[in-house]
Order: structure tokens, then C-alpha cells, then sequence
């Protein structure tokens, strides 16, 4: 065939030709620059699209009182996710799934909106369902697509203690925490201890979280398990065991129950805190699982301050309790002798002020041992005028007043406990008089302490001067090594308390419950001794101050206990005492009657 | 028996050139290729064989081979000589959806015979390049005289505006385009293909200001240097002025819906996951390919559906993933291969018509391939052209066989 002639210069050709090969080229080096210079970057990209990691929360470590009886437990919490894609590809999914939360259509977006983070990534939209709604869901699972429930372990308290600011909480970490924990391997979503135990032995408890690899397709659906990669299981935290005693704790509880106060009831030898109670508290649930923003401020801004431990962190006058200071200066620098008396007419005269005894009649002649157990102030009066200030701060000190206890409770309070440097740098060198001198020796003035001090120092005299360091952190058992491992804490003993003076001061102490102010915390057959307290605030009626001992046989017990203006220790603070003893007493009369009973045979 | 089968298999064999020869082999690779990677692609798909793609493109590819084989024998002359007919009736059958085609995806593209859907606008493209190929051949105007380019330019432009309105705009840029390397083959003069493309290029760059601007200099530069008269050179200048100018006037004057149907002439197949999520999964699998690739049925991105279209305009993006740089490049070096084969054929032959054909043809397959492999690779929008020999469609592959019996009925032993 030919009809016309094909005209073509060998120019054109070539420029075609040129063209051609110009785009293939063009088009092999950008394929060169994205598969070889940029491959490695994309593979990455690759991977990244199809694997996702599906977090597996893991328990924290059970907490367990001294006995094993747990006090914190885990549970788990259903939470419902949706995959926003899925959801809103589906119609009526939405309507569907807001109809069996019991939720309005609005609330179920507005929640997809609030916590949007991608087309594909899982929303929770409701925490801590039931089981009924559980159920809806899984048998209605064909009409919702993209709606899944995810198991969270959250905290739950079976015991009924609360034991709320010891406890403590966890709660998300913040951006603050994070950078205090670096190098710890949190993420961000992470819980950590955020007060109390939970806090302190965070390290212990932690669990580690782990994760399955799951590869998804494009619409972010689940696959399959990657068979390349190996599944990071969680780790449960390790189980802790608290010096607490259930028991005790809860009859404390009770006894505490609507009143404002601190009550800690150790062992005098060990510095193991069988109880511990700050009331008002609040019962552990609230923190398990996601705390409602209404409920979280109302805690917060409560003005009896629920979240505030006043056992370790409210620092109080001692009052009368703290008379016992200036009795072991007196014994031990010989300042006054056991049987120097002093008439109490009620009141005690210094310069032109007047010093009132909390008799208004006066107590008549007191001797040091009667002064103490009638807690006499024109007594203590005329006794500091014949100390020097700084011994009597340095008794103060060998018990460790004006400093931390190192309790294991994060944010304990360290007191302030004056002395000469002190109130000279507060008043300036003739700004105070013996009027200071006095305000303190009743435990009144500048003179602050808390109630774990208190109970420490009261224990140190039970002891003969041993210096516990109090603790609530027993043992715990290291999932890893698979064993108990034992706290350690160091104690402290005091040796320059002569016996003769602790002999004179436990005889006082025991008449004070016997026949003194502390008549309320008797506890019939039963060795107790104690102190009395009141002391005047400006903030109301006076708080009322329980110090005292029981001794039984196998252990010696100390107490603390602080009711928030109780009017006088005599009372509410005394009794409360007296039915912890009471308690303990029958507890170790019944422990006794078991370790001597007699095995019973059967008869033939 | 078996003697007059082999007799038979000669007689084909020495009908063919080594042109021929060396094209069939090149073909038969691609498709091999082809029909691997959308074996791969649609390997975990549930249905039956037979309704997969692959099954499907396997049953195409053999009804394609065919029609090869029956273009390959036809005479020329009736080629020829229907051509006109021919182009007539594949208009007809473009405008034909729009009475009665069955709408899929919201683009009136297929018409429905029994139970497959034929997309005319394939076929179009094959009889456009023969109309003006005849035309070109024939025509009595000197081809320096640019009434000699009014008619192949009514010839690509009626389709094209038909199928714009579909809208595709990748088959209109294929009937477009077409027009640039037959023209210039035929020995137009570049002032008149410069002419034909510059309203096109001017409405594109008035988007914005300095794309026109640049533009502008441009056409006031080539006006300057080619010295044409200057009523022409005139009326070029503020034809393109006005019509950039206005564009984004009319632009802000359509209503939203309108800009929107002219919008998704430029995605063609509607991006469903927000602008350029096609092309950067393309990229991605592409890239993560490296240089060997992750083997056949290994590729993540594709069976995981994160590319859109695997088996279809994205299929290249499989062949990266899966084979890497190694393979691409093989595939792409034998794309080349095949078309300077053609034009080299082209240059050869003694006729025009038969020259134009060629390469007509082998620009069609040119311009699939560049700009396929452009947008896989992020180079260019996404317009929705398939690749020749691996794009899974009927129509598509049914069309690439009749240019390649086309290609190889001209460029053959045979002298006529």
C-alpha cells in the first residue's frame, strides 16, 4: 500500500527518540532516589503501617496487710472502644452503640471528638461498664462494627479499710513526672504511684506493660499475629506486704470514724505501724478507676483536706504530752530533785503576766511525779525557770523533734522544735523572755509537731530510749529472684538517759492512766502508761493528744492518737486509746491462750 | 499430522521479521510480568479463580491475543479505508453511555454488552490515531499550512471533550496528546503545535500568578523569536491573555458543585482518605521495595490494601514493591526497548499512513506508560491512566493488543 510519501527528517526522529528516552530516564532516577536512596525510610513507613502495637496494661502488685489479708486488689475494668473509621462507615453504628451505653447520640460524638487521635486508633468511649451492657454489646457485636472492649486492671480495696492517704493512688503520669522518671522506661498513658505507698514503693509494685504485635490492613483491621515477632507478655507488679494490721486498722477506722484527727498505733520495738488513720479520708474506690472531675474537686478543694495525711503531714502542738521533755531534762541535769513541790494555786505569775494552770482551782502541792500525773502546768512552770532552754531542746532532739521520721510516706513534715539559735532568730536575741520558756514546756508556742513524732517518741519511751524508725513497708515478694525480701530500717538508741529516770517517768506514766488525766485509756489488767494532752489553738477548741504504751508479754505497743479539737486529751482522745488496747490486750491474751493450749486427743 | 502443524508454526515464524520477533517477545514478557503481578495482587482474594482479576486479565489477554492475530493478517487496505467509518461509529458509541450507560462511580464511561461493561473510550483511542494518520496522509494541504492540522485537531478534540464531560481526564490528555508526536512526525511546523498547546497551558498555569507570569514571557519569548506576522503573533498573545485572565474569573464564578466536578477531573478516581493518600501509599510501597523487592505475595502495602487500585493504575507500585528497583527497571528498560523499536520502524517505512500508525500507536503506549509510572512514582496528580500489558481491564488490554496487531501488521516483512 502506498498513498503518500513518509516524509520524516532524521532530526525529528532523533528529537522524539530524545524525548523518549529523556522520560525514562527521568523516571528511572526518581525510582532510584525512592527505592534506593530513600528504601530504607520507606520500608521503615512500611512496617509502621501495617504493624500495630496493642498495649496489654498489666496488674500492679497486690497490697497485702502483716497477716496476708489483702488490702488493695486488682480488678479488671471493661472499657469500650471504637474504631472511628469503621464507625462512622457503618450507618446506624453510632445510634446503635449510644442506645446500649444509655448515652445521647451527641455525647457518644462528642467523646469520638474529644479524644480523637487518628482514623484507626481505638477511642475509648466508656470506662468501667457493667456486665450487662457487656453482654448488649457482645450479642448485638454483628451490628457494630469497629465497637471492641478492652480489660483494664484497676485498683479495688475488698477489705473495707480505707486506709485512703497511706494507700495512696496512682493516676496517669504527667509531663513533670515523666522527666522525674526518665531513664525508667515510662511512657506517656503510663500509671504511676502518685501518693502514699503506691508512691513510694512504685518501683516495687510497677508493673511492666506489654504488648501484642498485630498486623493490620489498610483499614486498620486486625490480620493476624506478625509471625516474625515475639509478644512482650505484661509483667504483674511485685506484691507488697504492709506492718499494718487489718483488723486493728479498721477498729481504728471506726473509732476515728466523723471526727477530724490522726491516730498510728507501732510496735515500740520494730517501728512497724500496725495502724494508721487520718480521718476525714475517703474510701480507696473513688481512685480505682477514672475519678470524675466533680469528684476529684471536691476532694481537692474539701476544707477538711481528705487527700492530706495528718499522721505524717499535719504538724500540731503536742501540749501536755511534750511535759515529758522537761522531766527527763530535769531527772537527767539534776536541775530539781524527784520530790521538789510546788505549791499550784491555778495560777503561776511571771512579771506581769499570768500563767493559768488548766485547773482553775489549782491542784495543791505536786510533787514531779503528781505534776506528771495530773499534768500540772504551775508545776512545769516553776520547773523550766530552773533549766536552760537549750538543754531542754536538746532532750527534744535526742527523740528527734524538728526532723523527719523517715517514715516510708512521701511528704512527711518535719516539725519545728525551738531552741535558743531559734527564737533568737525569730524574735531577735532580747526579743523573747522566760515566757517563751514557759509556753513551750507545756508543749504551746512555737513548738510543732506531727503525730508520727509522737508516736515514735512515745515508743522510745516504752523502749528505754529506742529510736524506731517508723514504716508501714513490710516485705515484698520479688517476682523475679521468686522470693520474700524484708525491708531494712535502721533504729537509734538513746544512752544518755540514765534508768533511774526512765523507772521514775514509767512509774508516772502508768498513774497517769491509773488514777491521772489519761484515767480513760485503762484497760483492766493490762500494763498501760500514757500522757495526756491539750493543746490551745487559735483555731478553735483545743486539740485533744493521747501518747501511751501497752506492754504485753511478747510485744510493747505504742500509740499516737490527735483528735482535731477534742477539747482535752483526758477525753475522746484517752478512750479511743483505751479501746485499742483493749483490743490488742484481748488479742494477745487470746494469741497466748493459743500458743499454750494443750493439744486435745480424742478420748477412747 | 504433526508434520503440517510444524509446517504450519514455520510458515508463522517466517512470515515474521526480526522486528517482529523481537517485539512478541518483548510483549510476551510484559504480559507474563503482568499477569504474575496481578497473580500476586489479587492473591488473597477469596473468590473462585475465574473471578478474580487475574483469572479474568488471563481470559482478556487471550481474547486480546486474537484480535492481535486477526489485525496482524488484515489487509492494510481495509484499515485503511474504514478508518473514517470507523471513527464515526466509535463517536457515536462514546456519546452512547450518556443515553444509556450504566454509571459506575459516578462517571458515565461503560456501555453494557451481556455481562461485561465495554468502555468505548479505549477503542477511541485507537480509532482517533487512525483518522488522523489517514488524514495526514491524505490531505491536500501542505502540512506547513496549519489548515492541514484543523482536521486531525477536530479529530482529537470532539472525543476529547466528550470525555472530559465523563470525566476522564486521563483518556483526553491520551487523544490529546496523541496529536504532538503524529503531527510533528508528519512534519508540522513547531509554531503550530505551539499554538495548539498554548491555550491549553495557559488556562493550567492561571491558577496561579506566577506560573502565568512565567508563562506569559514564555509566549511573548517564542512569539519574538519565531517571526511570524504580526497580526498572528498578535492574536496568539492576547488570545492566551484573555483566556488566562478569565479563567480564574469564570473559576470564582462557578458554583461550588462545578468546581468540584472540574476538580475531580484531577482525581480521578476520588481520593476516599483526603488529598494524596493514594500517592504517598504508593510511594511508600514503592520505596520499601529497595533494590530485589519483597518477593512475590510478600508485598505488605498491597495486601494489606494499603495501596488503592493495585491491580489497576497502581499496579506499578506492586511491581516495585514486590520485585524492587531491579525489577522496575527491567520492566521499564523493556518498555523502552519496544518503543524505539517502533519508531525506528516507523523511520523506515515508505509510507506515510503506515509510518503514523506506528507511531501513533507506540505514542499511545508512550504516553500510558510515562504518565502511569509518573504518578505512581509522585512525579504527577493522579489522572487514572492504566499501564499497557498490566493493568487489569478488558477494554484496556483488548485495545493495547489491536495496536500491537496493528504495529506488527504494518511494521511487517511484509512489502507492500
Amino acid at each position: 500500500m502506498y498513498i503518500s510519501t513518509n516524509h520524516i527528517t532524521s532530526i525529528r526522529k532523533n528529537t522524539i527518540l530524545g524525548i523518549i528516552v529523556l522520560t525514562f530516564i527521568v523516571l528511572v532516577g526518581r525510582l532510584y532516589y525512592l527505592q534506593i536512596v530513600k528504601g530504607p525510610r520507606y520500608r521503615d513507613i512500611a512496617e509502621a503501617n501495617r504493624v500495630r502495637l496493642v498495649p496489654i496494661e498489666a496488674p500492679r502488685g497486690i497490697i497485702y496487710d502483716r497477716n496476708g489479708l489483702i488490702l488493695l486488689d486488682n480488678k479488671s475494668q471493661y472499657n469500650i472502644n471504637v474504631i472511628p473509621f469503621e464507625l462512622s462507615h457503618t450507618p446506624n453504628t453510632d445510634s446503635n452503640l449510644a442506645c446500649i451505653l444509655k448515652l445521647a447520640r451527641e455525647q457518644l460524638s462528642q467523646r469520638i471528638k474529644n479524644n480523637w487521635r487518628g482514623q484507626f486508633v481505638p477511642i475509648k468511649v466508656a470506662a468501667d461498664v457493667d456486665l450487662a451492657t457487656l453482654m448488649t454489646l457482645e450479642e448485638h457485636k454483628i451490628d457494630l462494627p469497629g465497637v471492641y472492649y478492652s480489660i483494664e486492671p484497676i485498683r479495688y480495696s475488698p477489705s473495707g479499710v480505707h486506709l485512703s492517704q497511706v494507700l495512696g493512688y496512682v493516676r496517669e503520669i504527667g509531663k513533670d513526672d515523666l522527666l522525674r522518671v526518665e531513664g525508667l522506661g515510662y511512657k506517656k498513658e503510663d500509671l504511676i504511684g502518685w501518693r502514699g505507698v503506691e508512691r513510694q514503693y512504685e518501683s516495687i509494685l510497677r508493673g511492666i506493660r506489654g504488648y501484642t504485635y498485630i498486623q493490620v490492613d489498610a483499614l486498620g483491621r486486625e490480620i493476624g499475629r506478625l509471625r516474625d515477632r515475639q509478644n512482650l507478655p505484661p509483667q504483674p507488679g511485685n506484691d507488697l506486704y504492709l506492718t499494718i494490721d487489718r483488723d486493728l486498722q479498721l477498729l481504728v477506722e471506726s473509732l476515728m470514724e466523723n471526727r477530724k484527727g490522726a491516730a498510728i498505733v507501732l510496735d515500740a520495738n520494730t517501728g512497724e505501724i500496725l495502724s494508721m488513720v487520718s480521718k476525714p479520708d475517703y474510701p480507696p474506690e473513688v481512685f480505682s478507676g477514672v475519678i470524675s472531675a466533680e469528684l476529684w474537686n471536691k476532694l481537692r478543694t474539701d476544707p477538711d483536706q481528705p487527700l492530706y495525711n495528718r499522721a505524717t503531714q499535719g504538724t500540731y502542738p503536742p501540749g501536755s504530752t511534750f511535759k515529758i521533755v522537761a522531766v527527763l531534762t530535769a531527772l537527767g541535769k539534776k536541775a530539781v530533785e524527784p520530790n521538789w513541790s510546788v505549791f499550784c494555786t491555778g495560777q503561776y505569775r511571771l512579771g506581769r503576766r499570768i500563767f493559768k494552770c488548766w485547773e482553775a482551782k489549782g491542784h495543791g502541792r505536786m510533787n514531779l511525779h503528781d505534776a506528771i500525773v495530773h499534768s500540772c502546768n504551775v508545776y512545769f512552770y516553776n520547773l523550766i525557770r530552773h533549766e536552760e532552754l537549750d538543754d531542754w531542746a536538746n532532750m527534744a532532739k535526742l527523740f528527734q523533734f524538728g526532723k523527719v521520721t523517715n517514715i516510708d510516706l512521701p511528704s512527711e513534715s518535719p516539725g519545728v522544735l525551738p531552741d535558743v539559735a531559734f527564737l533568737n532568730k525569730k524574735y531577735g536575741e532580747n526579743g523573747w523572755t522566760d515566757g517563751n520558756k514557759l509556753n513551750l514546756v507545756i508543749g504551746q508556742g512555737d513548738v510543732l509537731t506531727t503525730p508520727i513524732q509522737m508516736a515514735r517518741f512515745c515508743a522510745a519511751l516504752a523502749t528505754r530510749g529506742k529510736l524506731v524508725q517508723p514504716h508501714v513497708g513490710l516485705k515484698y515478694f520479688d517476682k523475679k529472684s521468686d522470693q520474700m525480701i524484708s525491708f531494712e530500717f535502721k533504729s537509734d538508741s538513746i544512752s544518755s538517759i540514765s534508768s533511774s529516770s526512765w523507772e521514775f517517768l514509767e512509774q508516772a506514766m502508768f498513774d497517769v492512766v491509773e488514777m491521772g488525766t489519761g484515767r480513760a485509756a485503762k484497760v483492766k489488767g493490762a500494763l498501760v502508761g500514757g500522757k495526756t494532752g491539750t493543746a490551745q489553738n487559735p483555731h478553735g477548741e483545743a486539740h485533744a493528744w493521747f501518747i501511751g504504751y501497752l506492754k504485753e508479754p511478747q510485744q510493747t505497743i505504742a500509740l499516737a492518737i490527735l483528735i482535731e479539737h477534742g477539747k482535752s486529751g483526758g477525753g475522746i482522745a484517752a478512750q479511743i486509746a483505751g479501746k485499742i488496747f483493749n483490743f490488742l490486750h484481748q488479742q494477745s491474751r487470746i494469741q497466748l491462750v493459743a500458743a499454750n493450749a494443750e493439744p486435745l486427743y480424742p478420748h477412747n | 499430522m504433526l508434520n503440517r502443524y510444524i509446517r504450519t508454526i514455520k510458515k508463522i515464524t517466517d512470515s515474521l521479521s526480526d522486528t517482529h520477533t523481537i517485539i512478541l517477545v518483548i510483549v510476551a514478557i510484559l504480559c507474563l510480568a503482568g499477569l504474575i503481578t496481578l497473580y500476586s495482587a489479587s492473591l488473597f482474594d477469596p473468590q473462585p479463580f475465574f473471578r478474580r482479576p487475574i483469572g479474568r486479565q488471563i481470559l482478556w489477554v487471550l481474547v486480546g491475543s486474537g484480535v492481535a492475530a486477526i489485525i496482524y493478517y488484515l489487509n492494510q487496505k481495509i484499515i485503511f479505508v474504514s478508518t473514517y467509518f470507523l471513527y464515526g461509529l466509535g463517536l457515536i458509541f462514546l456519546i452512547l453511555p450518556y443515553f444509556l450507560g450504566a454509571r459506575i462511580g459516578g462517571t458515565a464511561r461503560w456501555i453494557g454488552i451481556g455481562s461485561f461493561g465495554v468502555q468505548p473510550s479505549e477503542f477511541m483511542k485507537v480509532l482517533v490515531m487512525l483518522a488522523i494518520a489517514k488524514y495526514l496522509a491524505t490531505t491536500p494541504y501542505s502540512i506547513l499550512d496549519f489548515k492541514a492540522l484543523l482536521f486531525p485537531l477536530f479529530f482529537a478534540l470532539t472525543p476529547m471533550v466528550i470525555v472530559l464531560k465523563q470525566p476522564d481526564l486521563g483518556t483526553s490528555i491520551v487523544y490529546f496528546g496523541l496529536l504532538f508526536p503524529m503531527l510533528f512526525w508528519a512534519g508540522a511546523r513547531l509554531f503550530h503545535l505551539f499554538i495548539i498547546i498554548a491555550p491549553v497551558l495557559s488556562i493550567v498555569t492561571a491558577f496561579n500568578f506566577y506560573t502565568y507570569f512565567v508563562w506569559i514571557i514564555i509566549i511573548i519569548t517564542i512569539l519574538y523569536l519565531t517571526h511570524e506576522k504580526l497580526w498572528v503573533s498578535l492574536t496568539v498573545f492576547l488570545l492566551n491573555l484573555v483566556l488566562g485572565s478569565a479563567t480564574p474569573l469564570i473559576w470564582n464564578h462557578l458554583k461550588p458543585y462545578q468546581q468540584e466536578r472540574i476538580l475531580t477531573l484531577f482525581n480521578v478516581e476520588a481520593d476516599p482518605q483526603g488529598s494524596g493518600y493514594q500517592i504517598i501509599q504508593s510511594k511508600i510501597a514503592i520505596g520499601s521495595g529497595g533494590l530485589f523487592g519483597k518477593g512475590i505475595g510478600h508485598g505488605t502495602q498491597t495486601h494489606l490494601k494499603f495501596l488503592p487500585e493495585g491491580h489497576t493504575d497502581f499496579i506499578f507500585s506492586v511491581i516495585g514493591e514486590e520485585y524492587g528497583f531491579v525489577g522496575v527497571v527491567f520492566i521499564l528498560v523493556l518498555f523502552l526497548a519496544f518503543l524505539l523499536l517502533c519508531f525506528y520502524t516507523a523511520y523506515r517505512l515508505k509510507d506515510r499512513f503506515c509510518a503514523l500508525v506506528i507511531v501513533g500507536a507506540a505514542s499511545i503506549i508512550f504516553i500510558h506508560v510515562a504518565i502511569n509510572v509518573a504518578m505512581t512514582i509522585g512525579l504527577m496528580p493522579v489522572t487514572g491512566l492504566p499501564l499497557p500489558f498490566f493493568s487489569y481491564g478488558g477494554s484496556f488490554i483488548i485495545t493495547c493488543f489491536i495496536l500491537l496487531g496493528l504495529i506488527l501488521n504494518i511494521a511487517g516483512g511484509k512489502q507492500y
